[in-house]
């Protein structure tokens, strides 16, 4: 009948050396008992309530029990709230964890800090009823009450003019920034960094000091492209002011994108061989596809201009390949369209450049052959989540007949290409006409491009179209250098390879085949582009 | 023959009771009656009938409760809110009577299988019943023995009356029947029943308490402000001063309480902006002064009933010049608020005072000490001070306790056990400080030292407040009284006694004539200091009461509870104008403006609010015939960055201060 069973009694009994308590007795203590345990806790609650808390403390009982003239509990003491755990396979049984510490690592332990001393702070939590956004006060989420107070403030008050305002930061700003970046030089890897990581993707009235981060960043990056570490701490601190929600990166773009491209395409980063510079590469894409999509609707020409970068990292030969991969990374995750306009129809020529570097035999710089795997991962990575996605459009729009019917299609290809592939006489025959139609069609290289420029525009880069109008002649010009510098070199070239080369340059083609389009990337890459591909598409496609 | 059953029914009740004169006499007059007496009705006697089962056990509780549950919560829907009122008082009494029956068991039973009903609106009542489990119990807790002696009132339409009595009657549920007429008043009103918003007049405790109160709140007090007072004085020199002249002085002294500030703020906002918002309140206030004077002067002048101490002049020089210098505050223009945070207080402040200027703020801990700060001498240092403790700290951490030589605070200690309140003297120069070691110790600001120990509770003294004048201070205890005392004698010179239940806060009225208390037994209480009668009891909280709060008028008082609801009332007529509904924890403390326009709240839910006072009782003053209260306005939440907030505290200025501990998260 009471929560306290009689058990309990008992045992309580036996600690205090009665042993023949009889049952009754129990019976009717355990009532009384359960009041008595009641009543302490009212009054400790009463204790906690004027020790101005809302959790109960150890310390509370205590003095509840000092109230009605009993022993205090010994052995809970503590400050901090004490932290529960719940019985395995009990609903509401809960105990204080309790280790036990060995004397001898006690005593031979340092002394602890001293814990800081009390202190006082002050701030306006408001000024006239309006809340400073201030890094001491929460920040601000109910813009619709400012609203309402100033319905109230329209009664003929004059519209103040605002001076232009000198640019004073606060000592408090001032120490901050400086804790900030001396934590970003020095200890990067530390707890206290972390936090301030926090601190810059969440706190309010930072604004003001974003100006100098964003120096702060381009400085630095400019000065230790070797040091990697610190290198990606800039990185991390770049993404956490982008975080922020109070503050207007928008505004300081244009100082903060330079570093953070050059951290994806730089030619050499780092000091030593082990160092992994890819990583960096990866989390600089990140941030840049982060600016992209966010301000990409709100400034037209930034995309693009990232575009352009990258592209022209991308389509020169003469660049490292962490830059290649730094481009193909970036240009991949700025979305597989662009994947599509500009990796694809340069694929091929490109996997033949990359292809001796690749293997052993013809690549003796084990350093060199790994950064050309890399690149090559890069690659497939982009093209296999290009085609997925294509995979995944077709697999909605394609209705069962065309699916049947696109089948033996790609399947006729493969036995076509494959047949050419047994036959090596025509291969110097078949070589030459695609790649003077590529190297002559000047104009057509254009053409694509043009469309590609109109699609920008119709995202809304107006101002941006002249500038791009450059770029991809310059692009498909190079590309097609590349293609005829190959050609001299005599190279041996498949002429199903050609066919390939020739379909892959129509990829920028919003209607092409998809099936083709799979089929002539699946014999660059082989099997495995296959796992990007969902099974069933990859079904309907090989 | 139905007569004669109705015979044995009764012979058989007086012999159980054991009343064997009754039962003879009974027998005869019975014998004698027979021939003549008129036969009963077949009504009555059917009742007789049913008391008589009366006998049948404890199960008849249960029953007949889950009876009167069912057929409530099948009822019609237009009255089903009403008649569920009258579940809960039903319940209480049934457990009661079954705990005092000594049936426990089934009493336990019983409370579970229906407690989940009442939890949502009165959990902590139910919690406290719940380990009731002995008919000693019962009379030993306060809470259910007042319970026991008082009734519920509620407030039902007519139709539900009937709706319940034909139930009531057709089930031949005497049991609750009984319970119902002997704990539950219905105030039967005429027409549609009230709409479902939860109306705090709609359920009441009252009874024996409740008339007292009643009777109480009859008397007649005088809410008036003090003849004489420097308002007053002020609204005469003011008369004098021409408004030029004074636009000048309210410029001037804008500045320079600026400047005074600026080092204690370090900086913080843009000086120029704040001159701008500055001068704008100032020539707002040049516009209102007229009317606000006004509606101070509105107020009645009563003589004091204490012998008033005497105000230095050059203290009331300063006063003057504040109260000259006030920012007028309305619903339009809100207060500037400044924060004190308590860092590193490592769960240990357990209550914060600031003195009236805001230049002087104590804290008071659970370690027994009691430390204050001067804020004005602060900001002078901390620019400097804080870069080299924190160069310290990092350098040597055995540094950092020398350092503490010289510490920013001053410390007073003599007290032992947690300090739970702290109060300034008007002027800044004492502290009073009350502890769980039941004292009360009044230390000088100036000198740093603990002038007096008043000893006279028993107990942990909850909350002790000096006067509006000074010299006087109450103090409120967990003995369940509250007492006034004067700085010069070390006895109190009146002990409040009346409350059920500890007094957990005390506040004096303007006039110094009165000192309001709440406590525990959730009622509020206004005492009249000079004859030490209870001259109001102020009931409608739902919990414990844990801070009070005059208007400036001396006409409202305002009172905030453990669950966040603040309760507006007014003094003359004992009644609660409005609940102010907003915080969703404990008040720890409420704040007037100096002109009383604007009330301040700050709760444990991190954030301080600020409420619309002028419209909410001007409305209700016109609106006071209708009998329509309209709830008052919430003008402006300001959220903390998880800091609760332990005190508040507008400067004769209008500035307001609050204070509190910043909790840690998690």
């Amino acid at each position: 009948m009471s929560t306290v069973p009689k058990e309990t009694i008992e045992v309580i009994a036996q600690s205090i050396g009665i042993t023949n308590l009889s049952p009754d007795v129990a019976f009717a203590l355990a009532p009384d008992l359960e009041y008595r345990i009641r009543e302490i806790m009212q009054e400790s609650i009463k204790c906690m309530r004027h020790s101005k808390r809302t959790i109960l403390t150890a310390d509370d009982v205590d003095s509840a029990l000092a109230l009605r003239n009993l022993e205090p509990i010994y052995g809970f003491t503590s400050n901090d709230p004490l932290r529960f755990k719940r019985a395995a396979g009990h609903k509401d049984l809960f105990y204080i964890d309790d280790k036990d510490v060995e004397f001898k690592d006690l005593i031979e332990a340092p002394l602890p800090k001293a814990p800081l001393d009390t202190s006082i702070t002050s701030h306006w939590l408001a000024i006239e009823g309006v809340q400073p956004a201030i890094p001491e006060n929460a920040p601000v989420e109910a813009p619709t009450e400012i609203r309402k107070s100033s319905e109230y403030k329209e009664d003929g008050i004059p519209v103040d003019i605002k001076l232009p305002v000198k640019h004073v930061i606060t000592k408090e700003l001032q120490l901050y920034f400086d804790k900030i970046t001396e934590l970003v030089l020095n200890k990067p890897a530390s707890i206290p960094f972390r936090r301030a990581l926090i601190s810059l993707a969440t706190d309010m009235g930072l604004h003001p000091l974003v100006p100098y981060f964003s120096r702060f960043v381009a400085d630095e990056v400019a000065q230790n492209l070797h040091n990697l570490t610190l290198l990606f701490a800039l990185m991390r601190l770049v993404r956490s002011i982008l975080q922020n929600p109070h503050i207007h990166i928008e505004l300081y773009l244009h100082q903060l994108m330079p570093p953070i491209i050059t951290c994806v395409v730089a030619k050499r980063i780092g000091n030593r061989l082990s160092d992994n510079h890819w990583e960096l590469r990866n989390f600089s894409v990140n941030l840049v596809a982060s600016i992209c999509k966010r301000f990409g609707n709100v400034y037209h020409n930034l995309q693009p201009r990232v575009t352009k970068t990258f592209l022209h990292a991308f389509l020169d030969p003469t660049k490292a390949l962490p830059q290649h991969y730094g481009a193909i990374k970036g240009i991949a995750a700025l979305g597989s369209r662009l994947v599509r306009l500009f990796i694809l129809p340069n694929l091929e020529p490109y996997l033949l450049l990359l292809e001796p570097e690749m293997q052993p035999e013809k690549q003796r710089n084990e350093t060199k052959r790994q950064e050309a795997w890399q690149v090559y991962g890069a690659l497939l990575c982009a093209v296999g989540q290009c085609m997925h996605e294509r995979a995944k459009i077709f697999s909605n729009l394609l209705s069962p007949p065309t699916r049947a019917s696109s089948r033996p299609n790609g399947k006729a290809m493969i036995a076509m290409s494959s047949k050419r592939k047994a036959s090596t006489e025509n291969l110097m025959q078949q070589q030459q006409p695609p790649l003077k139609k590529l190297a002559t069609d000047a104009p057509g290289g254009v053409v694509p491009m043009n469309s590609m420029s109109v699609d920008m525009q119709m995202q809304g880069s107006a101002g941006a179209f002249s500038t791009m109008m450059g770029v991809p002649n310059v692009g498909a010009s190079s590309m097609a250098r590349q293609i005829s510098n190959d050609n001299t070199m005599g190279r041996e070239v498949g002429g199903q390879q050609s066919k390939v080369s020739s379909i892959l340059a129509q990829a920028w083609k919003d209607d092409i085949d998809a099936g083709q389009l799979l089929s002539s990337v699946y014999e660059l890459f082989g099997e495995s582009l296959l796992s990007f591909i969902p099974k069933a598409e990859a079904g309907v496609f090989l | 023959m139905e007569e004669d059953e109705i015979a044995g029914y009764v012979t058989a009740y007086l012999k159980k009771k054991g009343f064997t004169q009754t039962e003879k006499i009974f027998q005869e007059e019975f014998q004698t009656n027979k021939t003549n007496s008129s036969p009963l009705e077949p009504d009555i006697a059917k009742h007789i009938l049913s008391f008589s089962q009366l006998e049948s056990g404890p199960a008849r509780f249960h029953d007949g409760y889950s009876r009167l549950r069912s057929w409530t919560h099948c009822s019609l829907d237009l009255y089903k809110h009403e008649l569920l009122r009258v579940l809960y008082p039903v319940f209480i009494h049934c457990f009661m009577d079954l705990v005092a029956k000594g049936h426990v068991q089934e009493a336990r039973h019983f409370f579970n299988t229906f407690r989940e009903d009442h939890e949502m609106m009165h959990l902590r009542d139910l919690q406290k019943l719940e380990g009731v489990l002995s008919p000693t119990h019962l009379e030993e807790m306060e809470f259910a023995h007042s319970l026991r002696q008082s009734k519920f009132n509620i407030k039902i339409c007519e139709y539900s009356y009937e709706l319940l009595l034909q139930h009531l009657h057709s089930t031949q549920s005497t049991t609750i029947l009984g319970i119902i007429n002997e704990h539950i008043n219905f105030q039967v009103t005429p027409g549609q029943p009230s709409s479902i918003v939860d109306d705090p007049e709609a359920v009441t405790l009252s009874g024996s308490s409740q008339d007292a109160a009643n009777q109480i709140n009859q008397k007649e007090i005088h809410w008036g402000l003090l003849e004489d007072s420097l308002e007053e004085r002020l609204e005469k020199a003011s008369s004098l001063l021409s408004d030029s002249e004074k636009g000048e002085g309210e410029a001037k002294e804008g500045e320079t309480e600026e400047n005074k500030k600026r080092p204690v703020e370090g900086g913080k906002q843009g000086a120029s902006i704040k001159k701008v918002k500055k001068d704008k309140g100032g020539s707002a206030t040049g516009k209102n002064t007229k009317a606000e004077v006004n509606t101070v002067s509105a107020a009645p002048r009563v003589k004091p009933e204490l012998p008033m101490p005497i105000i230095p002049t050059e203290v009331e020089q300063s006063i003057l010049e504040d109260l000259r210098n006030r920012v007028q505050l309305s619903s339009v223009a809100l207060p500037s608020v400044s924060f004190y945070t308590f860092l590193n207080t490592h769960n240990g402040l357990s209550c914060s005072s600031i003195s009236h200027d805001g230049s002087l703020v104590a804290g008071g801990f659970s370690d027994s000490s009691l430390k204050v700060w001067d804020m004005a001498k602060l900001g002078e240092q901390t620019a400097s001070s804080l870069s080299q403790d924190e160069n310290d700290t990092s350098q040597n951490p055995q540094m950092g306790q020398s350092g503490g030589g010289k510490r920013q605070y001053t410390l007073f200690q003599g007290h032992s056990g947690p300090v739970y309140a702290a109060s300034f003297s008007p002027v800044g120069e004492f502290i009073l400080s009350s502890s769980a070691d039941s004292t009360i110790r009044l230390w000088s600001t100036t000198y740093n030292a603990n002038l007096v120990c008043y000893k006279g509770h028993n107990y942990p003294v909850w909350d002790v407040q000096f006067s509006p004048v000074g010299h006087y201070f109450a103090s409120s205890s967990h003995d369940r009284t509250a007492r006034i005392w004067s700085m010069e004698r070390i006895q109190p010179l009146r002990i409040m006694a009346g409350h059920l239940s500890d007094v957990d806060c005390v506040q004096w009225h303007a006039n110094c004539n009165y000192i309001a208390t709440g406590s525990s037994d959730k009622t509020v209480r206004l005492w009249d200091v000079q004859s030490g009668e209870c001259v109001r009891v102020f009931v409608g909280h739902r919990s414990m009461i844990l801070s009070l709060a005059m208007s400036p008028d001396g006409r409202y008082m305002a009172s905030g509870d453990e669950d966040g609801t603040i309760m507006m009332w007014d003094l003359s007529s004992g009644r609660c104008l409005t609940p102010l509904i907003g915080h969703t924890s404990c008040v720890w403390s409420l704040a007037f403006s100096c002109e009383g326009s604007v009330l301040a709240s700050g709760s444990a839910d991190c954030s301080v609010k600020l409420w619309d006072v002028n419209t909410s009782t001007k409305v209700s003053r016109a609106e006071e015939k209708s009998g329509n209260a309209s709830r008052l306005r919430s003008l402006k939440t300001l959220p903390t960055k998880s800091t609760p907030v332990y005190a508040l505290r507008f400067s004769r200025r209008n500035l307001l201060f609050a204070a509190g501990a910043l909790a840690k998260n998690g």
